[in-house]
């Protein structure tokens, strides 16, 4: 099953995507895709309702939300009550620790996005800071990188023994899926999700040429 | 930067129209716009033309008569530049028309991004014609540099 | 090009512009923008910037320009551009547009609109809405 992990709608302050375009590029353009998480820019919407979209184009969509830290953005699956009040998803510098800490406690999973990008990856603040404790894994395929970039992170990934999955980081409708996550198991829901991503039954996969 | 209160600047200023400047438009002006953006439609570059008008983000140019409010903070670092436009169009723009610009602060926000810690301005221009027709609106993002 | 021509999916034809000293210094003159760091290299960079940029209207009115040409005649409703990375004056981008939805009662279609440079980085992204005729 393949899903994209990383994707904005015009939720997002610079989203310029309709959740239900997502869905009719993905069936017209065919894309190897099972579905999609939302992940907005600094909040959670806990108010968009997706499922009737998802019976309309038999696609899986969840929601999750992309937060600023310290060591870059970190993506967070599997956000609820007890984590929205846990720490500030409007702030932009987070510490990474906290937003670690918090997501474990929480019963969410939390994952460095594009780590390989200047000033919002998680290796650019390794090279000046060194590591952090808590981080398993990481995007290591962006869709919105530049040539060099998913290079990097997929490097630096391995050499700290993270696993990698994919995500496009779409921002208009047209770049969903140019990079994504394969998962060996059905994912049904976010529990699901969070279940495969903490088993590390997955791949990330791309498809930018 | 960290000692701003965005959210009370918010509460302050958003919504609040603070500035409104006529602009007269002129046909050659048009012109050189459309031809310097690589138009060749006759539309937008011939003044005989039956349809001649404004090119669609020809107003996205136009300027406030002040880029923030009187007495709004100093966000930033002092270095700007241009996070984006959002132009709307609602009807032809035509030489000899006059525009009056109503301009008001949209959002302000901050954000992290490659070039590092960044605070958003958008500030929101409303185009009425001489007859008082709404013809455009354009939405610009300023981005303030932090040193973070 | 008619609505009734236009497909969900359809691709606007790419266009590579080379975005010149002159025509920049062309487009600040009519503007009244007029400000070294769109026409000098050396104070753009103490600016902190790669080199001389674009401006960002313009790359909007470039890529207007371009749907005008796909579909002579259409109307551009809107046009929303998110400015991500700046365009070195002097260097060649490559411009894409992509139908994503189509309004059959207003006869619209909403484009996804790029700019790209030489380097693969997204310079500009965003979307137009543009009427046509039946």
């Amino acid at each position: 099953m393949i899903l994209d992990l990383h994707t904005h709608s015009v939720r997002s302050d610079d989203g310029r995507a309709k959740v239900d375009n997502y869905c009719q590029w993905i069936r017209k353009k065919e894309l190897p895709l099972d579905g999609f998480v939302l992940t907005e820019h600094r909040q959670y919407d806990d108010t968009s309702d997706y499922r009737d979209l998802e019976d309309q184009y038999g696609l899986l969509i969840l929601k999750a939300s992309e937060v600023e830290t310290d060591y870059g953005h970190v993506l967070v699956f599997g956000v609820n009550d007890d984590l929205v009040h846990a720490f500030d998803f409007a702030r932009v510098d987070n510490p990474i620790g906290e937003v670690l800490d918090a997501a474990r406690r929480c019963g969410a999973v939390a994952a460095p996005c594009h780590p390989g990008r200047v000033n919002v990856g998680l290796f650019a603040h390794y090279e000046a800071k060194g590591p952090v404790e808590g981080v398993d894994l990481v995007e290591i395929y962006n869709g919105g990188s530049r040539p060099g970039e998913d290079e990097f992170s997929e490097a630096r990934a391995a050499e700290f023994g993270y696993k990698g999955f994919g995500g496009s980081d779409s921002h208009i409708v047209s770049r969903i899926g140019y990079c994504a996550t394969e998962f060996e198991d059905p994912i049904g829901s976010m529990d699901d999700l969070m279940a495969a991503l903490r088993g590390g039954r997955f791949e990330a996969r791309t498809w930018r040429t | 930067m960290a000692n701003v209160d965005l959210q009370a600047v918010r509460d302050e200023w958003v919504g609040k129209v603070y500035d409104t400047t006529e602009f007269p438009i002129d046909a050659q002006h048009l012109v050189d716009w459309a031809v310097a953006c690589g138009e060749t439609e006759s539309r937008f570059t011939e003044p005989d033309d039956a349809d001649f008008q404004a090119h669609p983000g020809y107003v996205s140019h136009f300027t406030a008569g002040r880029w923030t409010p009187k007495g709004f903070p100093e966000l930033g670092n002092g270095r700007g530049v241009d996070g984006g436009k959002a132009v709307e169009i609602f009807g032809p723009i035509r030489p000899g028309d006059v525009l009056t610009a109503s301009t008001e602060i949209a959002d302000v926000y901050d954000k992290t991004g490659r070039s590092g810690t960044m605070i958003f301005v958008v500030n929101r221009m409303t185009f009425r014609n001489q007859h008082g027709d709404k013809v455009a609106t354009v939405d610009w993002r300023q981005i303030r540099a932090t040193d973070g | 090009m008619r609505f009734s021509e236009v497909e969900l999916g359809d691709d606007l034809p790419e266009e590579t512009q080379d975005i010149t000293m002159e025509r920049v210094q062309l487009f600040v003159k009519t503007v009244g923008m007029n400000f070294p760091r769109f026409t000098d290299h050396e104070f753009a960079r103490k600016e902190g910037l790669p080199g001389a940029i674009v401006p960002g209207i313009m790359s909007q009115g470039l890529l207007a320009a371009m749907i005008h040409r796909w579909a002579p005649g259409s109307h551009v409703r809107k046009i929303d551009t998110v400015f991500r990375a700046p365009i070195v004056v002097g260097t060649s981008v490559k411009m894409t547009g992509a139908v994503t939805d189509l309004d059959d009662d207003a006869h619209t279609v909403e484009i996804d609109i790029t700019v790209v440079s030489e380097n693969g980085a997204t310079n500009v992204l965003g979307t137009a809405v543009v009427e046509l005729e039946p």
